[in-house]
């Protein structure tokens, strides 16, 4: 009799029980840990930033644990079809190219390129100053920008890191009209941005404004136009097993949740110092 | 083909910054060497000859070449005194980083050519009454020129392969322009033995003129084992 | 958050402090030049055993890959490997069937950069001393009935060793230098940590000063090793 009771009791207990949802085995994701403010180690092996603070929020929203691996990009996309990992949270831009290969959720944020120079430098006065040029409008508009580019950073050394978006941007659009120098790791380039050896860079803004706001960095300033689209992307996403609907769409509506309720707006001001949301129906602002 | 050409062409207009960068560094680490040398000589500054050696022969070069460039030009007297339009150079950085670590071992090379000068031919000198100078001119100077080139020969075609090390640093050297072809094409193999080709082309014509100049100081052999 | 710090601070263990990465770092560097000089010995000894062998392909092609590994920079052989072993690596596994592996480990592809050098080094050293053994002993020691364990052990390596041990330090002071190569493929040794370490917190000087006392504790520490070694090995040879 207390047996049947006791056993009654449990099958009650498990279906009060907020059940776990379907596959409630952890979820691993991946990332570099190399990218802040995005996603970096700390000196301590911690993987810390924009992205890991952004995971944690998304997965609670979910009701799913999960954890974040680091790994080299080269082998992120093998790793994720093999399985290894079952999403990428690396600040990964929308390009057509990733498209083929990857299933990108909706834009978490959207960042552009900026130039920046010393305060003192010449550069400093670029035309267009702030103006948007959107790489993936062509026409006469934007070819008019790219010639005063061109014309403004006639003659100049512009550093980037190598193959990166900016290096392949700069080669195509700008071209021989520059001297670019190439630099293995940020890190390198920002101490010659610094001390004068380079007149410019080309880096990502969610990068640049912390740097600006760093004690170095306030010998730094903003310059010339921002660039969006073409090689370097249209805002950063989660990427996905092509077919892995599931997780997919429930991410795609966590994110929809945190950009509507300012989580996104909150820690891209801690991160980057700037809002990173993505304008309403993913029209550039 | 078209790639092939195109890279070949590039890695080969970037020979002359290799071998201006390896002839001057080749030059200036055989005089701070010499210099090192005679430091060893005297009891004063044995200590500090030795320390150089000790620290530049201790150390990685790619790790002095990243010292120099961003080490040293950081330091306040660096990047705002009169030295900083040559510190502002990679190529100069890399030159100097180069000089030091090299002078090390050319260093090494020589006192081992000075050890091995037989001590009866130092003996007869000082007894026929020769100065130290004439004793350097007419005895050791010709006899260390002669037992070191090997060691020397060996030292330089190392340096050769060292001044890819300047790549690290913006330099476009062979090296330099072969990473940026890879990283931009991924054609890898390809790259890399065209590269590997020039490499081993600049060495070979090294050797060959080093084992002339042996020929010509030691025609009969005998410095040879 | 953008204070100043103090250059214990930086080095230090506390929580700013790239103490435990530089000493982490450190001890990496050292387990890349163990591996690599493991690679280099058995690639070496191959490569010496197939120079000395009478078969007229395997002299060509050991001499070939000693004049290549020796006349072109390591850096050169540290890109190919990074950038290329990924590529390489889908081929082999393409003509079996099976998908890409994608790129492997930093630490395999970059020891075995250093080691594919290094066994070219080696490989003249272990030439080398096999040319100073007189056949002569080996004869005389299978005509006394000695197996080949026993010839290795008391004929063999006592005599090889004495003119094998020197070269190998050295080689094992570059393979230990050379480990900063590696830095390109993103391990976390010591090259890389300090480089990382100097822009991130953009105090180059202090960082790379670090690295440099720490590599000359490796260097150092390695040549009174090898001379203790050396001194040893002398007594079996009945000493110089």
């Amino acid at each position: 009799m207390i047996r049947v009771a006791g056993l009654a009791l449990l099958v009650l207990l498990a279906a009060c029980h907020p059940r776990a949802p379907e596959g409630a085995r952890e979820l691993v994701i991946g990332t570099e840990g190399l990218y802040p403010p995005w996603n970096f180690t700390r000196a301590d092996g911690r993987l810390d930033g924009f992205e890991p603070d952004y995971m944690r929020d998304l997965c609670a929203r979910l009701h799913r644990r999960c954890r974040m691996v680091a790994m080299d990009w080269d082998g992120m996309v093998g790793a994720l079809q093999t399985g290894k990992i079952d999403l990428i949270a690396d600040a990964v831009q929308i390009t057509p190219e990733r498209a083929a290969v990857l299933w990108f959720s909706r834009p978490y944020a959207l960042t552009t390129g900026v130039i920046a120079t010393l305060r003192d430098s010449p550069l400093a006065g670029l035309p267009d100053r702030g103006a948007m040029m959107d790489f993936d409008r062509h026409g006469p508009d934007l070819d008019a920008r790219i010639g005063r580019l061109r014309k403004g950073l006639s003659g100049k050394v512009v550093g980037v890191e190598l193959s990166g978006a900016f290096d392949n941007f700069l080669n195509q659009s700008i071209g021989s009209h520059v001297t670019i120098r190439y630099y293995r790791t940020m890190g390198e380039r920002d101490l010659d941005l610094l001390n004068g050896r380079i007149d410019a860079t080309l880096e990502d803004e969610s990068y640049i404004r912390p740097l600006l706001a760093t004690r170095d960095g306030a010998a730094l300033a903003l310059a010339g136009p921002r660039m969006i689209g073409g090689s370097m992307g249209r805002g950063e996403a989660l990427a996905f097993r092509p077919g892995d609907t599931a997780l997919h769409d429930a991410f795609d509506g966590a994110i929809a949740a945190t950009l509507a309720d300012g989580t996104v707006r909150r820690l891209g001001l801690k991160w980057f110092r700037m809002d990173a949301t993505p304008p309403g129906a993913g029209k550039v602002r | 083909m078209d790639f092939l050409g195109t890279t070949s062409l590039g890695l080969l207009r970037a020979v002359p910054v290799t071998v201006l960068l390896f002839l001057a560094s080749a030059l200036g680490a055989s005089l701070v060497a010499a210099v090192l040398v005679a430091m060893q000589q005297a009891r004063v500054t044995q200590g500090l000859a030795r320390a150089w050696i000790f620290v530049f022969r201790g150390t990685p070069l790619l790790l002095q070449i990243f010292m120099v460039y961003y080490g040293i030009a950081a330091l306040g007297p660096i990047r705002h005194g009169f030295l900083w339009p040559a510190f502002r150079e990679p190529l100069f950085c890399a030159w100097l980083a180069m000089t030091c670590c090299c002078s090390a071992y050319i260093a090494e090379v020589l006192r081992g050519a000075l050890g091995a000068i037989p001590v009866g031919q130092i003996e007869a000198a000082l007894a026929c009454g020769m100065g130290r100078w004439t004793r350097l001119r007419l005895i050791v100077a010709p006899q260390v020129l002669r037992l070191a080139l090997p060691a020397y020969g060996n030292e330089l075609v190392m340096m050769i392969k060292s001044t890819s090390l300047a790549s690290s640093i913006t330099v476009l050297d062979v090296t330099g322009v072969a990473q940026q072809v890879i990283a931009h094409s991924y054609r890898t193999l390809d790259v890399f033995c065209l590269a590997a080709a020039v490499y081993l082309g600049m060495t070979a014509a090294l050797t060959a003129v080093l084992r002339r100049i042996e020929r010509s100081l030691d025609p009969l052999g005998s410095a040879r084992r | 958050m953008d204070a100043e710090l103090s250059v214990p601070a930086l080095l230090g263990f506390g929580a700013d402090g790239w103490g435990w990465a530089l000493m982490a770092a450190a001890g990496l560097t050292l387990a890349v030049a163990l591996a690599a000089m493991a690679i280099g010995a058995v690639l070496g000894a191959a490569l010496a055993a197939a120079e000395a062998s009478r078969r007229v392909w395997l002299v060509r092609i050991a001499a070939t890959y000693g004049l290549v590994m020796r006349g072109v920079p390591e850096l050169l052989v540290v890109l190919l490997l990074y950038f290329g072993a990924p590529g390489m690596l889908a081929g082999v596994a393409g003509l079996f069937g099976l998908p890409a592996p994608g790129s492997p480990p930093a630490f395999l592809t970059g020891s075995l950069a250093i080691g594919l050098v290094s066994a070219a080094y080696q490989a003249e050293v272990f030439r080398g001393g096999m040319l100073a053994l007189p056949r002569g002993q080996i004869e005389a020691a299978m005509a006394a009935g000695m197996g080949p364990v026993v010839r290795l052990r008391r004929v063999i390596l006592p005599q090889v060793l004495h003119h094998v041990l020197p070269p190998l330090g050295n080689i094992w002071q570059f393979n230990l230098k050379d480990s900063a190569l590696v830095s390109i493929t993103g391990l976390a040794e010591l090259m890389r940590v300090s480089l990382v370490a100097a822009g991130s917190t953009r105090r180059p000087f202090v960082f790379f000063a670090a690295a440099m006392v720490l590599y000359l504790i490796l260097t150092s520490a390695s040549s009174a090793l090898f001379r203790m070694i050396e001194r040893r090995g002398s007594r079996w040879a009945g000493g110089r």
